[in-house]
């Protein structure tokens, strides 16, 4: 069973919202809706995580991926639609209900981190305990931990003003592991970052994920963040979830033009993998042998050094195949299956 | 457009009010004189030294020693101009009224914040209680809550709350947004969002709030000492009616340094109590102080300390220093018993209101004195909060009250009379005698006779029938102000020597300070003089027997009058008792002769 499912997800800002899903199920447009002054910001979104699993949202901004996240743990109030964590109706709770599970179960880390500037780091760090109830000692015991696991040991008495956007934000994550919740919601987290700093963060959320196993939800405007971090990518656009699959699905087979105009600007050699474009082959003089999920950026070095292919093995360490230069100078230049060049 | 005859409906509320609502008020009324009393017994108990130095130990646990030392030398200069009681009772009434507003706005505020039908439907009653002139609810208030600081707490609560409603509401609204949502998501309910992100967020705009509360409070707190508030507003306000420059600057001044100490306390406090407001405090480098001497500033616990000790030295003091005054053997007539006297701040009210209470404190009675409008006072009286007034003008001047509370109020006699009217020239305006010649000589006077306030029954006279009989209308404009810049325009007209014609009335002070000249009516225009009465509430003569009889055979000449407002004019301000006392006793028998022991 998956652990958290949305099943037909409305939501709609405005005069009469439930009239309005009545006319979206049948058939009206958001643009009919705008011009009599209400705004669908979310439109029939249904979709399930797995345990374990970063499943990221992608869209630009007003494409409705935030007010879905909120829907997630409640924090808005769906319009129609339902959502289940474990089993459980959330859409259903009372608010005290939905208070509880919010500070067990489903953390949240924010876009601008959203930490409280009249706390330390300490403090910011075990608010979730705080709310509770758990007492103090044990409260910033394991608020020090979380804080250690997001590679901010030994700042705890700082002050959230004191510390570099990364670090705020490692705060901001370090809020939301100390509930030891296992679902993470994350809005935009690493958005407001530098660049070199957002890749820090990537690289760690993806190392901390290998440990913990969390659910996480993520969401982002930003497509290579999406590819990189996604175990599967929801594509949104106008409160639609346009495509839903993994990185490569997605970068195969565009579901349609506007995500295939989106693709573009990927870079392929990243997200693609060895697997995925190995072909059947003589291995025999290859220079090297690569795993399936090996991106094929990491193929450019072996295949300059000399003439043959790269061998590449499935997960079970049975040969998959080998990838020619041919073929992968022919994969990078693929065009997505529906856009002509240069469109 | 009909009538909208919104003026009687609201007489009407309050009438209703007033009639089926009195046990609530008279409540209200003891619980906040419980509490304006208890703070006032607190900040006056010490002496005025030892409460300056409490509060400069605060200042220096606020903001440092240079504070403390401008506090304690700022509260010292209050004491040495003779205000440090009046000081002390407008500090009781600012406190307990601040406090009462804010335990009002602060949760109004709140509820604006999280509510925006709340908050528009808000907006308009602040605009009203910001702009409505105080005086409209201060005399309703003295109707409700009878004489004292009550009104003027109920009119200061109700000028100073807006600030406090809408810095609360501002300050909440102000927090980030995704603070908020950080809460919620992390499961926190919405009181605790409150307590734990909201308020700890707005405090510094709060803190604001307060401070403007706190200095609206005070500059209310002024203005209803014309209501019987007491306090520096009163003194400011007598000052000013008796046009005492000095006095005037001296209680002004007294009032600058109560509002400087409370705005600087108050904006120290709010950096002390909020977190981010600690924060900043901590991170501003230490290098960056001009000096670690005048900056440094005891922690709480010495801070704590210090107040402690010298308020044990103050009640031990206190302890030590109780006296009584003595009343010649068989003369307690009194028996301590309280005799309220009321007086507007006119010379022959304060006049013969001092000297009563010097003849009445040597029978053994206990009076106090309080000086209000007439307003307020004829209501105090019908209502029964005064016992007793001498200085009302009958029959016209006074005698809309007498109509509308008649048989709530008792004449006890007059003794004095006739008044006049009249419109009067420096005697040195040579060729002006009579109403008469003022005719064609509006040049040599600009044109104008100065009046006092437009309300006065005086000045309807002077436009309706005066200037008429005497066909001046037209040729002079009546220029209504106050009394007291009448005598000021009088005053500077005389020390330049310019022709000046302005209105004044008899018995009057002036008379005696300047040379003046009553410009004579052959034709009566003004009318009959009238007599000045001793009225008292509705059982004066049942509850206090002896004095109805005294005060039923005084008498007083103009010439008496007027060398006892000069004996208090001598003596100045806050002395008026005292003068009074020296002026009887430099008159032996006169005593026996007010207040016989013996029944006649």
């Amino acid at each position: 069973m998956s652990r958290l499912k949305a099943e037909h997800l409305y939501k709609v800002f405005g005069k009469r919202p439930e009239a309005a899903v009545k006319r979206l199920e049948g058939g009206a447009s958001r643009d009919e809706l705008r011009a009599d002054g209400t705004t669908a910001a979310v439109i029939d979104a249904s979709f399930e995580v797995e345990a374990g699993e970063i499943f990221v949202v992608m869209g630009l901004s007003g494409s409705g991926k935030s007010t879905l996240l909120r829907m997630l743990n409640g924090l808005l109030d769906p319009t129609s639609g339902r959502v289940s964590y474990d089993g459980r109706d959330l859409t259903a709770l009372t608010p005290a209900e939905l208070r509880e599970v919010r500070s067990r179960n489903i953390s949240m880390v924010f876009q601008h981190f959203a930490l409280f500037p009249h706390r330390s780091v300490l403090e910011n760090a075990g608010y979730g305990l705080e709310v509770r109830g758990v007492p103090r000692a044990e409260r910033e015991r394991r608020a020090a931990e979380a804080l250690e696991l997001a590679g901010l040991g030994g700042w705890e008495r700082s002050w959230p003003d004191e510390l570099s956007g990364g670090m705020q934000q490692r705060v901001g994550l370090a809020r939301a592991l100390a509930t030891d919740a296992d679902l993470l919601l994350m809005d935009e987290s690493f958005s407001a970052l530098d660049p070199l700093i957002r890749r820090d963060m990537q690289d760690q959320l993806l190392d901390l994920q290998k440990r913990l196993k969390k659910t996480i939800v993520f969401i982002t405007h930003d497509l290579n963040e999406a590819m990189r971090l996604g175990d599967r990518v929801a594509v949104m656009r106008d409160g639609r979830i346009v495509q839903n699959g993994t990185a490569e699905d997605i970068l195969v087979r565009p579901a349609n033009d506007y995500v295939a105009s989106f693709i573009q600007d990927v870079d392929r050699s990243r997200v693609l993998t060895a697997g995925s474009i190995a072909e059947r082959g003589d291995d025999a003089d290859a220079v090297t042998t690569v795993a399936a999920d090996t991106p094929l950026a990491d193929l450019f070095a072996p295949l300059a050094l000399g003439t043959g292919p790269v061998a590449v093995t499935g997960a079970d360490g049975a040969p998959a195949g080998v990838v020619t230069r041919d073929r992968l100078l022919a994969a990078l230049g693929e065009q997505p299956a529906g856009v002509t060049a240069g469109a | 457009m009909p009538r909208i005859k919104l003026g009687s409906w609201a007489q009407s509320a309050v009438d209703w009010l007033q009639n089926h609502l009195s046990w609530l008020f008279d409540a209200i009324s003891t619980v906040l004189t419980g509490l304006y009393d208890a703070v006032h017994a607190v900040l006056g108990a010490p002496d005025a030294l030892l409460m300056a130095g409490i509060l400069a130990v605060v200042a220096w646990w606020l903001r440092g020693l240079l504070a403390a030392v401008f506090a304690f030398a700022g509260l010292a200069l209050i004491d040495s101009f003779g205000l440090w009681d009046e000081a002390t009772a407008t500090l009781s009434l600012v406190l307990v009224a601040s406090f009462l507003t804010l335990l009002l706005a602060v949760p109004l505020g709140i509820w604006a914040a999280r509510d925006e039908r709340v908050s528009r439907a808000l907006r308009p009653v602040l605009d009203l209680m910001q702009t409505m002139p105080a005086f409209v609810y201060l005399i309703p208030g003295v109707m409700f809550f009878s004489i004292g600081p009550i009104p003027g707490l109920f009119a200061t609560i109700i000028f100073s709350m807006p600030p406090g409603v809408r810095m609360t509401e501002l300050g909440i609204r102000q927090v980030d947004g995704e603070l908020v949502e950080a809460a919620r998501a992390f499961g926190t309910t919405p009181r605790h969002t409150l307590t734990r992100v909201q308020l700890p967020l707005a405090l510094p705009t709060i803190m604001a709030g307060v401070n403007q509360v706190i200095m609206l409070a005070l500059s209310m707190v002024v203005i209803a000492g014309m209501a019987g508030a007491g306090g520096l507003g009163e003194t400011v306000y007598a000052a000013v009616t008796q046009v005492d420059i000095g006095g005037g600057v001296e209680s002004g001044l007294a009032v600058v340094v109560l509002a400087m100490y409370l705005d600087r306390m108050t904006g120290a406090l709010g950096k002390r109590v909020s977190p981010l407001g600690r924060r900043a405090a901590a991170k501003s480098p230490s290098g960056a102080r001009p000096s670690a001497v005048l900056n440094y500033r005891p922690g709480t616990a010495v801070a704590t300390v210090g107040v402690v000790v010298l308020a044990l030295v103050a009640g031990g003091m206190h302890l030590a220093g109780g006296e009584r005054e003595s009343v010649a053997a068989g003369a307690d007539i009194g028996r301590g018993k309280k005799v309220k006297i009321g007086y507007f701040p006119w010379d022959e009210a304060v006049a013969t209101t001092y000297l009563w209470q010097n003849v009445l404190e040597a029978r053994g009675y206990k009076p106090e004195v309080k000086q209000l409008d007439p307003g307020p006072l004829y209501t105090a009286l019908a209502q029964g909060q005064m016992d007793v007034q001498f200085d009302s003008w009958l029959p016209t001047t006074h005698q809309q009250y007498m109509d509308r509370y008649g048989d709530k109020l008792s004449d006890l006699g007059s003794w004095y009379g006739p008044t006049s009217l009249e419109l009067t020239v420096p005697s040195y305006v040579k060729d002006v005698d009579s109403l008469e010649d003022l005719k064609g000589k509006a040049g040599k006077f600009g044109g104008k006779i100065v009046g006092i306030e437009a309300s006065a029954g005086m000045m309807g006279k002077l436009n309706g029938n005066v200037l008429k009989d005497y066909g001046l209308d037209g040729e002079y404009k009546v220029v209504s102000s106050s009394t007291s810049t009448m005598l000021a325009e009088l005053d500077r007209a005389i020390k330049n020597k310019q022709p000046v014609v302005t209105t004044l009335w008899s018995p009057h002070w002036a008379y005696g300070t300047y040379d003046l000249k009553k410009l004579k009516d052959p034709k009566g225009a003004w009318g009959k003089g009238e007599e000045l009465h001793v009225v008292g509430k509705k059982d004066f003569a049942a509850d206090f027997p002896r004095i109805a009889e005294w005060v039923k055979g005084f008498k007083m000449t103009e010439k008496d009058l007027a060398s006892l407002e000069a004996e208090i004019q001598k003596g100045g301000k806050g002395k008026e008792k005292a003068s009074a006392g020296r002026w009887l006793d430099a008159r032996p028998g006169l005593l026996d002769k007010l207040a016989p022991v013996k029944t006649s």
